[in-house]
């Protein structure tokens, strides 16, 4: 089965969804920690993301400033 | 009875008139009737009148002898012959004859008499034209500006006449004038009525003629006493045109002369006069044409200067223009490059600007989401419940619930409890609610 493109905004919801799910108390003791497994999955994805856009973006910045 | 004989009676009254009268008298008298024998001797018939009444009258004689010498002398003084109707102051003796009874000799005459006489007359009949009010009016007819149709009155054969045709037709400039003979008698007791006559036939067709010329030819100057008549004069004076009078004499002007609208010595002046009036109006003419041609010529000099300076204005103002167009387009040019220049770095600092905004702002981004991130993982963190279970809390459950979400534990009920290290699992011994 392909993986689904990562798309940081839908993780970013998600994330929040489960925090907050979390917070409140409503989560399910089963569902617990799986949960929190993929939150800090999707964090850590992000993280990468926004470790590569930034990447990204100073070398997009530095060509700019080179021309 | 005691008688004389005619003869005695008449040589009685004879030596009676020469012991009682002097030599000689002055009289004044006025010749009735005068002839002159074939053998020079002059007879006449003296009279003086009271009014139209004759209240004296005697018979007069002037010897062959005398009477060439008083009537050469006479008309030299006053310009007339002696005639009937003539006032005249002589010296006469009384001459008394047996056979012919009572005459005057006449010896000698005073011509200023007569000119004092003749003067007053003509007084009289100036007084009179002017009385009428007509002594003025031809005068004041304007001359015509071209005299061409010319009535003549003369006498066809006078000298005088030919004088004026041949100066006429021989002017030097080849005028042809229109001229129409009304022949008259121009001396002599019946002229006056001739003139008049010839007057009144150029009246009767008054519209084919500029002016009228009265002449009278040359040779003698004498007998000039038709032209002071009152009938003349008064025809003259109110001809409807001008009259010009050329009678040809040296003396005073005659009435006809003064009440004439131009009164000249000669025919021939007469001829040269209007000869001259029709040249001083072509001369006049001429002049102007000429300054007619002058104005034309100086407008259109004027005009062709005033040309000249406006094509040179305009084509100084032409090129002034064509200097400042270029001028303008030069500055236009540099405007252009400078404003597009200009342009162009307002565009470049745009870019620059941007980009540094997009620069600042996806960093910003960034590092927001990665705060954000970083938050959540904190939070995360927070909620784990390894994290908690690790600080000492533990978990409780029953029947895989969460304690907390059931209302009611009953005594006696088996819960689970998760630790760090350990599940563990219990029974309710005792069971309060804390929380309503």
């Amino acid at each position: 089965m392909a993986e689904k493109p990562f798309q940081y905004k839908k993780a970013l919801e998600e994330i929040e969804q489960i925090v907050q799910k979390i917070e409140s108390g409503d989560a399910d003791i089963d569902e617990l920690s799986r949960q929190v497994k993929r939150a800090a999955e999707l964090i850590k994805q992000c993280k990468s993301r926004l470790r590569e856009t930034g990447n990204d973006l100073e070398k997009i910045i530095s060509d700019l400033e080179t021309n | 009875m005691d008688h004389v004989s005619l003869y005695e009676l008449n040589i009685l009254i004879r030596n009676a008139l020469l012991a009682t009268l002097e030599q000689s008298y002055w009289v004044v008298a006025e010749i009735a009737e005068m002839r002159v024998h074939h053998n020079g001797h002059c007879f006449m018939e003296l009279v003086e009148k009271e009014g139209q009444q004759i209240k004296a009258k005697t018979r007069a004689t002037i010897w062959a002898s005398s009477y060439v010498a008083i009537s050469y002398r006479f008309s030299n003084v006053t310009g007339q012959h002696l005639k009937p109707g003539m006032k005249i102051l002589f010296n006469a003796s009384i001459q008394y004859h047996e056979l012919y009874g009572l005459s005057l000799l006449i010896r000698d005459i005073d011509a200023q008499y007569t000119i004092g006489e003749r003067a007053r007359k003509r007084q009289e009949i100036i007084d009179r034209l002017i009385a009428d009010g007509v002594f003025d009016m031809n005068r004041e007819i304007p001359m015509p500006l071209v005299p061409q149709r010319i009535a003549v009155i003369s006498s066809e054969s006078a000298a005088g006449y030919g004088d004026f045709m041949n100066q006429l037709n021989q002017n030097e400039y080849g005028y042809q004038l229109d001229v129409t003979l009304f022949p008259a008698l121009m001396q002599g007791e019946k002229a006056e009525i001739s003139i008049v006559d010839s007057l009144l036939r150029i009246n009767s067709k008054i519209s084919a003629f500029d002016l009228v010329v009265v002449i009278r030819g040359g040779g003698a100057t004498l007998d000039l006493e038709c032209f002071d008549g009152y009938e003349l004069g008064s025809h003259i004076a109110q001809f409807p045109i001008p009259v010009i009078t050329g009678i040809g004499h040296e003396r005073d002007e005659t009435i006809a002369d003064m009440v004439a609208n131009k009164k000249l010595k000669t025919p021939t002046a007469v001829a040269v006069f209007l000869i001259e009036t029709i040249s001083d109006f072509e001369g006049r003419l001429d002049e102007h044409f000429s300054s007619i041609s002058d104005i034309l010529n100086d407008a259109i000099n004027e005009t062709s200067q005033l040309l000249d300076l406006y094509s040179n204005r305009l084509f100084r103002k032409g090129q002034y223009l064509l200097h400042t167009g270029q001028l303008q387009l030069e500055r236009f040019i540099n405007l252009t490059n400078a404003g597009w220049k200009n342009s162009l770095k307002t565009h470049e600092v745009m870019l620059e600007k941007t980009k540094r905004t997009l620069c600042h702002e996806s960093l910003k981004t960034l590092e927001l989401q990665a705060k954000m991130m970083n938050q959540l993982e904190r939070q995360l963190n927070s909620v784990n419940p390894e994290n908690i279970l690790r600080r000492g809390f533990s978990i409780t459950t029953i029947n895989g619930k969460n304690i907390n979400a059931l209302s009611e534990i009953p005594v006696g009920a088996e819960i689970m409890t998760i630790t760090e290290l350990h599940d563990l699992t219990s029974k309710v011994i005792n069971s309060k609610k804390r929380k309503q």
